[in-house]
C-alpha cells in the first residue's frame, strides 16, 4: 500500500542482525548487558550522525521497514518484533465468503476450499450468487432449477451448461455433475483395473516388451478418455508409491533407500531399520545381499491407463489449434494464464473452466522467534476481531505523527473553503526544492512511565537528491501516559489550547533548543526541512548543488549520473531519524535481572531503533510532473 | 493548518454531524446518523431508496440508535408510505467520514421478481474516500474505502476491512475482518497489521479527522 505523505515507518533491529540469535536478546533485557550487536553500532551512529546512518533508500531497507501498526512488541525480548522476527501458528480455518470455520480435519479432504456453497467466478474471480432461473412472484417453496451467477462479468453456469436442483450443497451437487459427466464407467474401469494393477505391474517388471507396449496402445484410447483428471493423479500417485516401495525393498541398497527417503517417508523407515539389518547381518551375509540388489525390479513409469498414463488422441493438438483459429473462438475464447492456473491442465478454452470453490483463509497467532513466548493471539471464532493477547509496538513505543507547519510568510496561499479538508495547507506532493519548510513532529507516548528522548538525524537526507533536516529539538521528555478519563478530560481542554495556537500560529516561531508545545503524554518539537534540488530538472541549480554534496562519492565522481533523469520515487524526501528512549520501569519480570546496582523495585530501560518520516515529494521545476 | 472554512459551510447538529451544505442528501427521514458524523461537499447520499413497506413489517429503528440524532428537517415523507415510523434506508455510524462526490446508495435486489431496497449500514470510525460509490448491504466499523472505489451491491465489509483506492467490490462479496482488497474486481490482497485502528495510529485517525472538519 502506497501511503499518503506524511508517513512513518519504523525499521525492526532484526535487519541489522542477521541471524536471530536467542542468547544475544535475551542479555539485551537489562541495561548492562543490553546493548547487543545491532543496538549500540546503531546508536553510536546515530549519535555521531554519520557513517552507518540508516539510509531508507539502500535496497535492504524495504525488508526492514515496516509501517508502525505492523509491528508487535515482545516483552521478553525487549524488542520490537517485525513480521520476519515471529513464527505463525493456525487458530483456525474460515471461508472469506461464508465466514464459516472449516475444522482443521476437514481443511484437507476439501483441498483447502470452502465445502459449502462458496464458488468464486472462474472467469474474473468475484463471487458467485446462487440465483434462481424462474422469477416466479409467486413464493413457491419449490422453485426452478438454481444457477451460479457472477455480479461483476455475469458469467453463469449456464454458460458451461451446468444447474442445480437445490440451492444448498452446491459443491457436492458440482462433484456429482462432474463425475456423471465422466461416466459412471470411469469409476468402475479404475477399481476394476486397480485389482489387475499389482499383477499387471509385476509383468511388466519383468521386461516391457514392445508387443506389450503395443498391447497396451491398442487398449488406452477406450480408458484413458475415462479416466478424469483427479482419478488419473490418484492412479499415478498410488502407482508410483507402489514403483518406490518396489525397487527400494531392499535394506541394503543405498541407492534405493535413499530415493525412498526423497519420495517418501514410509522408506526413511525402511533406511533406519536396514541400518540394523545390515550392520547385524552385514557382514556375513554382504554378499548375498548385493546379489539381491542385481535382481531388483526397474524403477519404471506408468504404462497404462490404470496406472494413470494418459496418451492424448493424435489429433488433439490439431483439434485445438484448429478451434484456436476458427473465427468463433476468437481472444475472448481463450482462457487467460490467470485464469487456467487454477483449472484443470486441458483447460484451454473459456468454455472450460469452471467455478472454483472459494479457498480457505486462516487466523493466525504469532510467536517470537527468538523466546517462543505468544505475541498475538486473535479469538478462535473466525468473525470475531477482538485478540486475547496483542503485544503490539504501538503500545510501548511513542507513536510519531508528522504535519507540516503552516508557513507564515504565505498566508494568502491558504486555501480556500472549498479545496480539501487535508490537514496540510502546504501540498506535501509538491514541495518546493530549496524552500525550508518546516514540520511539527509529535510524539505520544504510550507507556505508563515518562520517557527520555533523543532523536537524531543526518543532516543530510542520503540519496542522490539531499534534502536538509534539522530537528530544532533533538532531546525532550514524554509525559506518561494515564488513565483514559484523565485524557478525555483534559483532551477538551488541550484541544482548545492547540487550537488557539494553531490560530494564532503566524505569532508563535520555532526556536531551536525548545520544545514547540507539550501535552500530558505528548511533545511536539520541530524539524526543519530544506528540500533539495532535484538533478534534471534544471542543471545549473544541481551543478550547484553538486559542489556541497561532498559527501557522497558517487555523485561527485560522477557527474553524468547527477544529471541523470530521475528515478522512481526518488524525489520523496525520506528523513531517517533515531530515536532512543530511556525510561524506569516497574519491573514485572518475576526474574530479577542483574542490575547496576539500581532499587530493585525500578529498571531501567532502553529502547532504540530507526524510524523514517516520509516528509512529502519535491516538485519539479518543469511542473509536467 | 485546516481549511479555513468560510463561514457556515457546514452544518453542525446537536450529535455533532458535520455536513456540508453543498452535499446532497435526499429522503433525510430515512438516514441515521450516529453523532461526529462528517459529510462532505457534493456526497450525494439517497434516503429516499428505502424498502416500500408492503406486507414486510417495516423496521422501526427510528428511534435515534446509538445517541444518533435523526435528521428530520426538509422535505417530506414520500407520500407513499406516510408511515408514523418511516424505514431506515441508510445508518451512519459515529466518527465516520464520507468525503466529497461520495455515493451512498442503499442496495437493492431483485427477490421474487420484486425490485426492493435493502438498508445500508455503516458502521463507527469508517472513511469513505473521494468519488466512491457505496452500495454495501453492511459496512462494519474502522472500515476504510478508498478514493475511486465502487462497492457493488449487497456487499459486506466486516470491520477493519480495507479497500485499496480504486478497487471494484464486486456485488455480494464478503470482506472479512483485517483483509485488504483490491483490483478490479477486488480481491484479497493482503493482511493489516495488528496494530491497525490503534486510536491515533493509522486506521485510528477518525476523531483527529473529525476535529480538522470545519476548521
Amino acid at each position: 500500500m502506497a501511503r499518503p505523505f506524511p508517513y512513518t515507518y519504523i525499521s525492526c533491529p532484526c535487519a541489522e542482525t542477521p541471524t536471530p540469535d536467542p542468547s544475544a536478546k535475551r542479555t539485551s533485557r537489562d541495561l548492562s548487558s543490553k546493548k547487543n550487536a545491532g543496538q549500540s553500532a546503531a546508536s553510536e551512529s546515530g549519535e555521531e550522525g554519520d557513517e552507518q546512518a540508516f539510509d531508507p533508500r539502500s535496497p535492504r531497507a524495504n525488508f526492514s521497514l515496516y509501517p508502525p501498526e505492523q509491528l508487535l512488541f515482545c516483552e521478553d525480548c525487549h524488542q520490537i518484533k517485525c513480521p520476519r522476527c515471529i513464527t505463525e501458528e493456525i487458530v483456525c480455518w474460515y471461508c472469506p465468503n461464508c465466514l464459516f470455520e472449516t475444522p482443521s480435519s476437514m481443511v484437507r479432504s476439501e483441498g483447502n476450499r470452502c465445502a459449502r456453497n462458496c464458488f468464486t467466478c472462474p472467469v474474473c474471480t468475484a463471487p458467485l450468487a446462487v440465483t434462481t432461473l424462474e422469477n416466479t412472484t409467486e413464493s413457491h417453496a419449490h422453485q426452478g432449477p438454481w444457477i451460479l451467477a457472477c455480479g461483476y462479468c455475469m458469467w453463469t453456469t449456464l454458460d458451461i451448461g451446468l444447474k442445480f436442483d437445490k440451492p444448498t450443497n452446491i459443491r457436492i451437487q458440482l462433484s456429482k455433475i462432474y463425475e456423471n459427466a465422466n461416466g459412471r464407467k470411469a469409476s468402475k474401469t479404475v477399481s476394476g483395473l486397480k485389482s489387475s494393477l499389482s499383477t499387471l505391474s509385476s509383468m511388466s517388471e519383468q521386461l516391457p516388451g514392445p508387443d506389450e507396449e503395443g498391447d497396451d496402445g491398442s487398449r488406452n484410447p477406450k480408458e484413458q478418455s475415462q479416466l478424469d483428471h483427479n482419478a488419473r493423479f490418484a492412479a499415478l500417485k498410488t502407482f508410483y508409491r507402489n514403483q518406490i516401495a518396489e525397487t527400494s525393498a531392499s535394506p541394503t541398497d543405498p541407492l534405493g533407500s535413499d530415493f525412498g527417503a526423497i519420495f517418501s517417508s514410509p522408506s526413511a523407515l525402511n533406511r533406519i531399520m536396514s541400518i540394523y539389518t545390515s550392520s547385524t547381518l552385514g557382514g556375513p551375509y554382504g554378499a548375498a545381499a548385493k546379489k539381491q540388489k542385481s535382481k531388483l525390479p526397474v524403477m519404471r513409469e506408468a504404462l497404462t491407463a490404470s496406472e494413470g498414463l494418459k496418451i492424448p488422441p493424435p489429433d488433439a493438438e490439431r483439434f485445438i489449434i484448429e478451434r484456436v483459429t476458427s473465427p468463433d473462438c476468437g481472444w475472448d475464447g481463450l482462457a487467460s494464464m490467470d485464469q487456467r492456473a487454477f483449472q484443470s491442465p486441458d483447460a484451454r478454452f473459456v468454455d472450460d473452466l469452471r467455478p472454483l470453490p472459494v479457498l480457505l483463509r486462516t487466523k493466525r497467532s504469532k510467536r517470537c522467534k527468538s523466546c517462543k513466548h505468544i505475541l498475538v493471539k486473535p479469538e478462535f471464532k473466525p468473525q470475531s476481531t477482538r485478540f486475547r493477547i496483542r503485544l503490539i509496538a504501538l503500545s510501548y513505543i511513542p507513536l510519531s505523527t508528522l504535519r507540516p507547519l503552516v508557513p507564515s510568510p504565505y498566508p494568502g496561499q491558504l486555501p480556500s473553503s472549498t479545496t480539501s479538508p487535508s490537514i496540510s495547507a502546504p501540498s506535501l506532493d509538491a514541495l518546493e526544492p530549496s524552500k525550508p519548510i518546516q514540520f511539527l513532529l509529535t510524539l505520544k507516548n504510550h507507556l505508563f512511565d515518562p520517557v527520555n528522548v533523543t532523536l537524531a538525524t543526518p543532516s543530510l537526507t542520503p540519496g542522490r537528491v539531499t534534502s536538509k533536516i534539522t530537528i530544532l529539538c533533538p532531546q525532550f521528555e514524554l509525559g506518561a501516559n494515564s488513565d483514559v478519563w484523565d485524557e478525555a478530560l483534559q483532551n477538551a481542554t488541550a484541544t482548545a489550547d492547540r487550537s488557539s495556537r494553531s490560530g494564532s500560529g503566524f505569532e508563535k516561531v520555532a526556536e531551536a533548543g525548545k520544545v514547540w508545545d507539550k501535552g500530558r503524554n505528548w511533545t511536539t518539537v520541530v524539524l526543519e526541512v530544506v528540500p533539495g534540488t532535484l538533478p534534471g530538472s534544471s542543471p545549473r541549480p544541481t551543478l550547484q548543488l553538486g559542489g556541497k554534496k561532498v559527501h557522497d562519492a558517487r555523485e561527485t565522481s560522477d557527474k553524468w549520473e547527477n544529471t541523470s533523469p530521475l528515478r522512481e520515487d526518488e524525489d520523496v524526501i525520506e528523513i531517517p531519524i533515531f530515536v532512543r528512549l530511556e525510561w524506569d520501569s516497574e519491573n514485572q519480570m518475576i526474574e530479577q535481572p542483574m542490575g547496576k546496582g539500581q532499587k530493585p523495585e525500578t529498571i531501567k530501560r532502553e529502547l532504540a531503533y530507526w524510524m523514517v518520516l516520509g516528509a512529502g515529494r519535491i516538485k519539479s521545476e518543469d511542473a509536467s510532473l | 493548518m485546516p481549511p479555513k472554512a468560510t463561514k457556515g459551510e457546514y452544518i453542525e447538529t446537536d450529535t455533532g454531524n458535520k455536513i456540508s451544505r453543498r452535499s446532497l442528501i435526499h429522503g433525510p427521514q430515512h438516514i441515521i446518523l450516529g453523532g461526529k458524523t462528517v459529510i462532505q461537499a457534493d456526497a450525494v447520499i439517497r434516503g429516499d431508496l428505502f424498502r416500500l413497506a408492503h406486507s414486510t413489517s417495516s423496521s422501526s429503528s427510528s428511534l435515534g440508535g446509538g445517541g444518533g440524532g435523526k435528521e428530520q428537517s426538509g422535505s417530506a415523507a414520500a407520500a407513499k408510505t406516510a408511515s408514523p415510523s418511516p424505514s431506515v434506508a441508510i445508518t451512519l455510524g459515529r466518527y465516520s467520514y464520507v468525503s466529497k462526490q461520495v455515493i451512498l446508495r442503499p442496495p437493492s435486489r431483485l427477490h421474487r421478481g420484486v425490485h426492493s431496497f435493502y438498508p445500508l449500514k455503516i458502521g463507527d470510525h469508517v472513511f469513505i474516500g473521494e468519488r466512491a460509490v457505496v452500495e454495501a448491504a453492511s459496512v462494519g466499523n474502522h472500515v476504510h474505502i478508498g478514493k475511486d472505489v465502487v462497492v457493488g451491491s449487497m456487499a459486506i465489509l466486516k470491520d477493519f476491512a480495507y479497500v485499496l483506492d480504486g478497487a471494484v467490490v464486486p456485488p455480494g462479496m464478503v470482506v472479512p475482518s483485517w483483509c485488504v482488497v483490491g483490483g478490479a474486481p477486488a480481491r484479497i490482497v493482503g493482511e493489516l497489521g495488528e496494530g491497525y485502528g490503534v486510536e491515533g495510529a493509522d486506521g485510528g485517525l477518525a476523531r483527529d479527522r473529525y476535529r480538522m472538519v470545519g476548521r
